[in-house]
């Protein structure tokens, strides 16, 4: 079964993935900087009973992954459902993930808060969020959470009390960054729905992609359809922004993009080692010209185009992988060909 | 040209230097460094901001009582000052023992301290979320196919508007059928009695028992 990163969706020539994710914590229980390792067991426990295995059918947790190496491999970084890795996850021996067959839904367990839903999707997709708040209400019906009328959801970060959710769309948005003015005009208007923009990668190799994350900032004082619509009526303004300014390069400077696009194309298709840098500058001037293209020349699907970038921004560590940085390199160009393949 | 080294972002006016690295407002906001200015916007006019300048701001605090660092959550045994160097709560009676501090930094962060959200268990979906929710899947693409969803509206509104008694007869079965399939166990359920009552409950518009059987279904085909 494809996993979620490998699926189409809409809006995908901008839209990389659409994520929301809920938080909670359960009364009774210490938050996360003062729970005990008893605590923490207990918790997993508890929360693992009321899980619905029909629609979370998968479970992975570091003793299980010890047993079964075939499950562990399934949880990959391309999956995303650890946002920052497995190596970000402090004392993961108390800590379960529970997660659907494609991996779009899962609830992860004992993290920052005590319970992390995850909904994600290709593309932009607005059922996302109506994924993660039904399940974040199924299990609110069945575990007596951190609640206060006031304040909302308790949680340890202040900055998540309220509704805990988190709105996000991964966008590839290459026209507008090099637009002279572009990033500017973008962040005033996210600023106005009172949203943040901020790049993929503050450092490393990706730093410069032009690939950014649009967040919801607010989780007091504004109900949760209401970020919902907000983000929709964002993300709809900042698709047609870039893609008029697709329009407008492709119109203005043709011969340029389409030698640019053609050589990237020529790149990732026969280059035998290249960096994430690369993949990702040459994906994004394939994503500026290729609805432009009318010489037929090169056919690469968005999901094709997508499913590549998101391999390049989730790619494992060298580390993870044992490979030195020049073998890594070449692995990744076979990765690459492989899809592209695939997609001819 | 300066640009902030965390967004990219062109600098103007606004610009905050921090350890010799500029950032643009927003981010500086993003990253906490104007939690203890008195001013902000005094500090953020000038990219070369002298020190005493900015020991002087920081000597205004007027919310950073040091002889209150010591308070400790009764519950956990968190203490204020552990609080306000990791940003995380230990427990829920912290938000009672650091009350004020907790509703200050909620107003820094969102400008705001007031909840406006749903009661737990609460989430209804919105209706054409909900019809998107019931055809993004292969499973009820095909249904689709089956029963195309024009079918379903002009069968509501031939019931609607009195309808024929033959229509009325096939959809008192129809609807028999769906209520028989709604008290039923759904763990017991065929895959094809849950298709029929995908079909029969969003045709009746009843789109949270569609989801039901839907995601029965799914579960199921992603298990085989």
């Amino acid at each position: 079964m494809s996993m979620w990163y490998e699926k189409s969706g809409e809006d995908m020539d901008v839209v990389i993935a659409t994520k929301v994710s809920v938080v909670r914590n359960v009364k009774g229980f210490n938050f996360s900087p003062k729970i005990s390792t008893a605590e923490s067991d207990s918790l997993l426990d508890m929360v693992s009973a009321v899980i619905d295995k029909n629609k979370l059918m998968n479970h992975w947790s570091v003793r299980q992954a010890k047993e079964n190496k075939e499950e562990a491999n399934l949880l990959t970084p391309e999956t995303q459902i650890f946002e920052n890795g497995m190596n970000a996850i402090t004392q993961p021996d108390h800590k379960g993930i529970y997660y659907n067959a494609d991996a779009s839904l899962s609830v992860l367990i004992g993290d920052r808060e005590h319970i992390t839903i995850r909904s994600m999707s290709a593309g932009h997709d607005k059922c996302t969020y109506a994924r993660a708040e039904q399940l974040a209400s199924e299990l609110e019906g069945k575990l007596d959470m951190a609640f206060s009328e006031k304040y909302g959801f308790l949680t340890s970060d202040v900055r998540l009390t309220g509704t805990g959710l988190k709105i996000s769309y991964v966008v590839a948005i290459p026209a507008t960054v090099n637009n002279n003015g572009g990033l500017a005009a973008l962040r005033q208007r996210v600023a106005q729905y009172y949203w943040e923009i901020r790049p993929f990668a503050e450092q490393g190799e990706l730093a410069d992609s032009n690939i950014y994350v649009v967040t919801n900032v607010s989780t007091l004082g504004v109900a949760e359809e209401d970020v919902e619509s907000r983000g929709e009526m964002l993300i709809g303004d900042i698709i047609k922004f870039e893609r008029k300014l697709r329009e407008e390069l492709a119109k203005k400077k043709k011969p340029q993009m389409a030698d640019l696009c053609g050589r990237s194309y020529g790149l990732l298709r026969y280059s035998g080692s290249m960096s994430r840098k690369e993949a990702v500058d040459a994906l994004n001037w394939i994503r500026i010209y290729k609805d432009f293209d009318d010489s037929g020349d090169f056919k690469l699907s968005w999901e094709a185009i997508n499913k590549l970038t998101q391999m390049m921004c989730w790619e494992p560590q060298q580390n993870g992988l044992k490979l030195r940085p020049d073998n890594l390199a070449a692995v990744r160009s076979r990765k690459i060909k492989e899809i592209l393949k695939g997609d001819d | 040209m300066y640009r902030c080294k965390r967004c990219g972002a062109e600098l103007t006016n606004k610009i905050i230097k921090i350890n010799g690295v500029m950032y643009c407002e927003n981010c500086a906001r993003a990253m906490g460094y104007d939690r203890f200015l008195d001013n902000p916007a005094e500090l953020m006019g000038s990219a070369f901001s002298p020190m005493d300048e900015l020991a002087a701001n920081f000597m205004k605090l007027a919310d950073l009582d040091f002889g209150s660092s010591t308070v400790t959550c009764p519950k956990c045994g968190m203490k204020l000052r552990d609080y306000e160097n990791k940003g995380m709560l230990g427990c829920i009676e912290c938000y009672n023992a650091f009350n004020d501090y907790v509703v200050k930094e909620m107003f820094r962060q969102q400008g705001e301290s007031e909840y406006a959200g749903r009661m737990p268990g609460k989430f209804v979906a919105s209706e054409d979320i909900e019809k998107a929710m019931l055809t993004d899947g292969k499973e009820n693409k095909g249904e689709e196919n089956k029963a195309p969803a024009s079918d379903s509206k002009s069968a509501s509104a031939v019931k609607n508007a009195g309808g024929t008694p033959a229509a009325d007869t096939a959809n008192t079965e129809q609807d028999n059928k769906l209520a028989k399939l709604e008290k039923a166990d759904i763990g017991m359920l065929s895959d094809a009695e849950l298709e029929d009552g995908i079909r029969l409950a969003t045709a009746s518009e009843k789109y949270q028992l569609a989801i039901k059987f839907r995601d029965e279904l799914k579960g199921r085909k992603a298990g085989e």
